[in-house]
Parts: structure tokens; sequence; C-alpha cells
């Protein structure tokens, strides 16, 4: 069981690296699909076979694919003052970002998660997730529901054209 | 290394690269990669402590994250919306020259 996770780790921190590190945005959004595909095939792996689709159709299928649109219509930036600038940004980044790593490292191995006990839970069993989902868990789907019809209607509000207002008006 | 802490390893990297892209990218579809990857580690460790941890009928590891991937979806096409439409009013998406509310 840990082999699989051995190799499946260090190729997703690498993609999410090259996400974070790649000045190019379109390369920048592709490593980002392939991390989030990595995580999709790592929850495959350790027997979560409903979230790991989940995760693939929605984050691969749809959030990266939405990014990757998004560059293509909004100009690009000017890569070489991005790397120009990039030593200064870094350091600034690091400086806040190390402590947050260090805490949570810290938390990690004050935690001690080598002590549980190993387990091996049932993999995932779809019918018991649907089961709960619409009778424990019916009214947060119901908001959910609610929230992605606001956020669609939200979206198509913000999209239209609003610099030519009249243009799609009907003629009187 | 179990593969509890080897998980939980990995969000925490995972999440402090996503912070890193949130304060070093200039570009706001960059900065939305980020969130995604922090996101992202938040989710794994749902799933982390679901799997190796005491066993749990109600599932409740799983059930958040399928929550959390329906709202992380919600999230980044609304940001992008208004990311579009704060492009189409300046012809840019670099955070630095969005400053008109600068005193």
């Amino acid at each position: 069981m840990i082999i699989p996770l051995l190799i499946l780790t260090p190729l997703v921190l690498l993609a999410a690296l090259g996400a974070v590190w790649k000045a190019r945005p379109v390369h920048a959004a592709l490593l980002l699909a392939l991390s989030l595909a990595l995580v999709a095939v790592l929850y495959l792996t350790i027997g979560a076979d409903f979230i790991g689709l989940v995760q693939f159709m929605v984050y691969v299928g749809a959030v990266a694919i939405l990014i990757v649109f998004s560059l293509l219509i909004t100009r690009p930036g000017d890569e070489a003052e991005e790397i120009q600038r990039r030593p200064r940004s870094m350091v600034t980044g690091l400086i806040c970002t190390l402590p947050v790593l260090a805490v949570l490292l810290i938390a990690l191995v004050k935690g001690n998660p080598e002590s549980a006990p190993a387990v091996d839970a049932p993999p995932l069993s779809i019918a018991h997730l649907g089961e709960l989902l619409f009778t424990t868990h019916a009214p947060a789907v119901l908001a959910v529901g609610v929230l992605l019809t606001a956020v669609m209607i939200g979206a198509a509000l913000f999209a239209r054209d609003t610099e030519k207002p009249k243009s799609n008006q009907p003629e009187k | 290394m179990n593969p509890l802490a080897l998980l939980l390893t990995l969000s925490s990297l995972l999440f402090s690269l996503g912070l890193l892209a949130v304060l070093t990218r200039r570009n706001a579809i960059l900065i939305l990669v980020g969130i995604e990857l922090m996101l992202n580690a938040a989710n794994i460790n749902f799933i982390a402590f679901w799997r190796y941890g005491p066993p749990d009928p109600e599932l409740t590891g799983p059930m958040f994250v399928l929550f959390s991937i329906a709202i992380a979806a919600a999230e980044a096409a609304v940001g992008l919306a208004i990311i579009l439409m704060v492009f189409r009013h300046t012809r840019s998406t670099d955070l630095n020259r969005l400053d008109s509310l600068h005193g």
C-alpha cells in the first residue's frame, strides 16, 4: 500500500512546484491540472474511488479547463517582467510561507501519526455514500444545489457584456 | 513512515506551495491556481484521516470532501468571472495595475 503512495507523492509535489514556478501562465495551469489528476489517482490508490472520480471530473475536467480558457481569453502578462521581479517576490513569499510550513510540520511531528494503529478501513461504498447524502445530508445537498444555481446566474451576469448594454435589447 | 504520515506531509507541502503561489504571483488567474492547490491539500487531509483513522460509518471525511469540491468549483467559476470582468475594464489581469482604490 505504501509503495504506490511513495511514487505518487513526489510526482504530485513536482507538478505543484511546476505550477508555482513556471513563468508562462498556460504551463502553470496545465501543471496544476497534472497535479490535480495525480491527486485523483492517489485517491483511487487508497480506496476512495468515488472521491477520486469526482476529483477527476470536477477539478481536472472543469476547474483546470476553466482556468486554461480564462488564460486564453485574457492577455498574457509580460513573462520577462515576471522573471525579472521574481527574486524579490520569491524572498518575500518564502519569508511568509516557511513559518507556515514549519508550524504545520511541527504540529505533524508532535501529533505523531506514526503511532496510529494500522487500521484497514473498508473501501468507500458508493451505495452507502449515496444513502447518507440523501438522508442525513439532504439539506446540505439542497443548499449546494441552490449555491450552484446562484453561482451559474452570477457568473452569467458577470460575464455579460456591460459596455454595450443596449446592443441586446430588442428594437421598438 | 506509515501512509497517514506520508499523506499529511504531502498535504502540508502542497498547502505551502499553494500559499507561495498566492503570495508571489501577479496574475490574478494564477493566484486562483494557488488557491486550488491549498483546497486540495485540505481535501487530502480529510481523506487521509478517514482512510487511516478509526473506522467511521458516517463517512464524514469523504462527505466533507464532496461538498468541498462542489464549493471549490463554484468559487473558481465566480472568481474567474470576476477576473474576466476586471480584464474587460482594465485590459489586464496584473494585480499590480489594479490600484484604483489605492489611497
